[in-house]
């Protein structure tokens, strides 16, 4: 045998040393490595490595670039080329494939955006990482209740007290104005606007832009006042010179004519807190001090920044039990066990992580996120798997061309590559359609999400963009290039499928995945649905058609009594009231309820409605027992009424007369109702009471059915001659209510569109294979039909297949829709019953929807004339 | 633009293709050359001329026939074409001329 030449320094030759040059230089050092390798074979070897280093120079070296990439661009054009020819010649497979990914892709964009705006609620301001709201879990008979109000004290507490806080500022933000808007008056000018009352370091924590601002600091006094730029511009028609005006505020809870001490620039969209005017919390503190000052009371919200590289986990311990201590050292003891322990959340956390059960964070916005995004990435799924089982179904097309390609000398890595890049144009197209189509449809998708979501290309967008039509192109040309690169070149170019038993389960599999996943999403449409009609639908306890609300606000010369009296005589009103609080959610709680029979620890949390005269029988709340306030007997000062959640917490018996001590003061129970909602749905009805007051802020105007339109234009007027200046704003129960349930519509209003393009994609793929199948068999077909086969058993050969697939997909399904929505159903109190017929009705409209689909091929195909598909060979 | 001129080695080598018309290939070259000049030679170098002269003009080359020898490698013959003459011819009269210039001294 021959000694060889050493084997790397060869290689290297041959991998830089020119073609033209190669043979004649290795076959020279081969023939002297030989005779030197005679004398001395170490002497041999290193001389031969030696001398081919020594090649390694200009004029030898091959000019890599251009002879490697004219063989990659040829192959390149030629694949490219190769795939557009298919895309020509298979029209009704392209189209499918585009549909499919398309709006899978569409799909995933939209939610992608969503997802993305929603995850970066409050992510802008500055301090992001080390800015904190404290929160307090007030201990109640149904277990601790999360809130955002804190003693108005904490805040300044807090930072004398920790070390590791920056800065801290109490603020009350608009919420707790009773969510009613204040009016803001230049002159004549009058608006609604939302207003925070806060403390000088606010803006050291929160980095608001500030526009413009006096010398002095931004809250020098009490009665100072930041407005927004987009309120300035609204006043003043302009933003600057306007420090130092002064401007009149109105609002049931505090009013005043205050200065103008800086303009900031209003929160944008992506900020969950919105608001016009900045005060100084100083003036609600010195105003209402008895609340705010005392650790017994919670209220305003408390923000904090703390300092750099603090342990949050640490600080959390250490202010757990601060309200306690500072509550023990200022009362003692007493009602101790109702003193909440304090805690933090990141302020830009608690946008999506804002639902709290029992003390502890569970779910909330982020649910939907999670939810969406799942559900984006199986519309995906969905659209890949129509394009794997087409491309592999057509292979049997394409036989002959990987034979050929196979036996010329392409490696599977090549055809790999090929059918890679294949699905890579492919998605590449239906991602230039998606972003059309997401362009399209986002003004209607804003609408139904209630956001401002704008495709604007930035650097994250695109390549967030790229990134899944990558990764989308990939998984859906990974089978396919897996299978066809695999297909033996012999057997191919005979014309034979070598189809590993394997391979038709595969696409089977797929087929049934796309529709369980089609069928789960069907079913939560139904479901969500359902519930959404059953809330919307359901005896609330209270008849909340046909009223309508609004705000007892502004001057009202003729005095309360007298405005309420015109009002009812107004032609179409049927009733007016007033109202202290709203049925969906607002209402105030107390605990100081002692009544008979009460023991010491006992503690039930009661929500308090104040109700003027009529209103109970205007809501049509039904009365178990006892009577309902009257203004002919007795004084309403003294009565009460519970509704029968609250008597059977108290376990009263026969409770019509007997008194009970509200906030210390003897009240005598005239009647109990029965329970009605006043909250959501996720809400048991709490135990509360109704009090009688007069002339309460919220008024309540019953209207005859059939003449909505023109009794408001006629309480519009009415209401514009006693309030010149203010806009009439008013708003329907029903709104409100509807309002209450704005995420679970949204929900269904979007799964409803992704149910339906799920199906649709689904059955575009279901499409395609029965065609394709359809066209495979046709010779078959021809024969059965020869031999006298009917066009009926045809049809049945054909989709009996498909059927089998289906009812495959529909037992899968239906147990797992059933978890599913179970689960869903589980956040409300009050549900619908999971009824057989969701889910047979489910399977059945798919059933039908594929039978469809198949229908119209198989038809079609049957109904040909045998000697149309005989008559070539 | 390919000059006429040819350096020392490059001459040496051109020589020696000349002297073997046409069976003149890289190792016999290398091995003739060492011989003479008593010694080592890179066949690198003898390479780099070759490739250089071919670019010039001087030498044409055809691959031979295959062989087992040599790893199964073709060997490429080196040729003189004309040009490559009459410069070795221009050389070896210039070098002549000035060397009958040289006065009879005697060097004893």
């Amino acid at each position: 045998m021959k000694p060889s030449p050493p084997h790397r320094a060869l290689r290297f030759l041959r991998w830089f040393c020119r073609e033209d040059y190669i043979e004649e230089i290795e076959g020279d050092l081969t023939e002297v490595f030989e005779k030197q390798y005679e004398q001395s074979q170490a002497k041999a070897r290193r001389k031969f490595t030696w001398s081919v280093i020594r090649y390694f120079r200009p004029g030898f070296i091959k000019s890599f670039n251009t002879s490697y990439s004219t063989n990659t661009i040829a192959m390149f054009r030629h694949n490219f080329l190769l795939t557009f020819r298919n895309f020509k010649r298979y029209k009704g497979s392209f189209f499918i494939n585009l549909i499919g990914l398309s709006t899978g892709l569409a799909c995933a964009l939209l939610i992608y955006l969503w997802v993305n705006d929603e995850v970066h609620m409050d992510k802008f301001l500055k301090n992001d990482e080390r800015l904190y709201q404290v929160k307090q879990n007030i201990p109640t008979a149904d277990g601790p209740l999360t809130t955002d109000g804190t003693p108005g004290l904490l805040a300044r507490t807090l930072i004398d007290e920790m070390p590791e806080i920056e800065y801290a500022s109490s603020a009350i933000t608009s919420s707790w104005f009773d969510a009613q808007n204040g009016v803001i008056s230049i002159g004549d000018t009058h608006f609604k606007a939302k207003a925070q009352m806060v403390e000088e370091d606010y803006f050291n924590i929160f980095s608001w832009n500030i526009i413009h601002r006096g010398k002095d600091r931004l809250l020098p006094d009490k009665y100072a006042v930041l407005i927004s730029d987009e309120l300035a511009t609204r006043l003043f028609q302009r933003t600057e010179n306007i420090i130092g005006k002064t401007i009149t505020w109105k609002h049931e809870d505090f009013e005043g004519e205050f200065h103008i001490t800086g303009v900031f620039e209003k929160p944008p969209a992506n900020s969950s807190t919105q608001f016009d005017l900045l005060f100084n919390y100083e003036f609600m503190l010195e105003k209402d001090a008895d609340n705010l000052e005392h650790w017994g009371n919670s209220g305003p919200c408390t923000y904090l920044l703390v300092k750099a590289g603090t342990n949050i986990e640490a600080l959390n311990d250490k202010i757990r039990d601060f309200r306690k201590t500072k509550y023990k050292a200022l009362v003692g003891t007493k009602y101790l066990e109702h003193i909440g322990t304090l805690f933090l959340q990141r302020y830009s956390d608690q946008y999506l992580y804002d639902h709290y059960e029992n003390g502890v964070q569970s779910g909330g916005r982020i649910m939907y996120v999670k939810l969406f995004s799942i559900i984006a990435v199986f519309l995906l799924i969905i659209g890949a798997i129509n394009f794997m089982n087409l491309s592999t179904a057509r292979a049997s097309r394409r036989m002959s061309e990987i034979g050929i390609k196979k036996t010329v000398g392409a490696s599977r890595k090549a055809l790999m590559f090929q059918f890679l890049g294949e699905s890579m144009l492919m998605t590449l197209l239906s991602s230039m359609v998606a972003i059309l189509i997401v362009a399209l449809l986002l003004p209607e998708f804003n609408a139904i999400t209630g956001k401002q979501i704008e495709l604007s290309f930035s650097k994250e967008v695109i390549s967030s963009i790229l990134a899944i039509t990558l990764i989308t192109g990939l998984f859906s040309g990974s089978y396919p290039a897996l299978f066809l690169s695999r297909l033996r070149p012999i057997s191919t170019l005979k014309g034979k499928m070598d189809f590993s038993t394997g391979e038709p389960w595969i696409r089977k599999g797929l087929v049934v995945f796309q529709f369980v996943i089609s069928l789960i999403l069907i079913v939560s449409v139904l479901v969500v649905y359902q519930q959404i009609e059953f809330i919307q639908t359901k005896n609330l306890g209270y008849n909340k058609d046909n009223i309508m609300s609004f705000v007892r606000e502004g001057q009202q010369d003729t005095g309360a009594e007298a405005f309420m009296n015109e009002l009812k005589n107004i032609p179409g009103v049927v009733q007016a009231s007033t109202f202290g609080h709203d049925l969906v959610g607002d209402y105030g709680g107390t605990g100081a309820v002692v009544w008979e029979g009460k023991k010491p620890d006992q503690r039930i949390n009661f929500g308090n409605l104040e109700m003027d005269y009529d209103l109970i029988e205007m809501l049509e709340i039904e009365m178990v027992a006892g009577r309902s306030f009257s203004k002919e007997l007795g004084s309403n000062r003294t009565q009460i009424i519970f509704n029968e959640a609250a008597i059977a917490a108290m376990g009263l018996e026969d409770p019509i007369g007997k008194t009970i001590k509200l906030w210390g003061q003897e009240r005598e129970i005239i009647g109990v109702a029965k329970n009605f909602h006043f909250e959501s749905f996720y809400e048991k009805v709490k135990p509360c009471f109704i009090q009688c007051y007069p002339d309460l802020q919220n008024i309540l105007v019953k209207i005859k059915a059939g003449m909505e339109k023109e009794t408001l234009t006629r309480i519009e007027d009415f209401y514009q001659k006693h309030n010149k200046e203010l806009p009439f704003d008013y708003r329907f129960l029903d709104e409100d209510y509807q309002a209450l349930y704005a995420a679970e519509q949204r929900v269904s209003a979007l799964s409803k569109y992704f149910a339906g393009i799920a199906i649709l994609v689904s059955c575009l793929g279901l499409f395609g294979l029965v065609a394709f199948t359809a066209e495979r068999r046709l010779k078959e077909i021809g024969i059965r039909k020869v031999l006298g086969s009917s066009e009926l058993g045809i049809i049945k050969l054909l989709s009996g297949d498909f059927t089998r697939m289906v009812l495959v997909a529909i037992a899968i399904a239906l147990p797992l829709s059933y978890l599913v929505t179970r689960e869903w159903l589980k956040n409300f109190a009050y549900r619908i019953d999971l009824a057989w017929w969701f889910f047979i009705s489910a399977g059945i409209m798919v059933l039908l929807i594929a039978w469809v689909t198949v229908g119209i091929q198989t038809i079609k195909v049957a109904r040909i004339s045998p000697t149309e598909c005989l008559k070539d060979e | 633009m390919i000059e006429h001129s040819l350096g020392e080695f490059e001459e040496l080598v051109l020589l020696m293709v000349a002297a073997h018309h046409d069976e003149a290939y890289g190792v016999l070259i290398l091995e003739n050359l060492e011989e003479k000049l008593g010694k080592k030679i890179n066949i690198s170098a003898i390479h780099v001329a070759l490739k250089r002269m071919e670019n010039k003009g001087f030498v044409k080359s055809r691959f031979g026939g295959i062989t087992n020898e040599r790893g199964g490698r073709r060997k490429k013959f080196y040729a003189i074409t004309a040009l490559g003459k009459r410069v070795l011819d221009n050389q070896y009269a210039l070098r002549t001329s000035i060397y009958q210039q040289i006065p009879k001294i005697s060097f004893s």
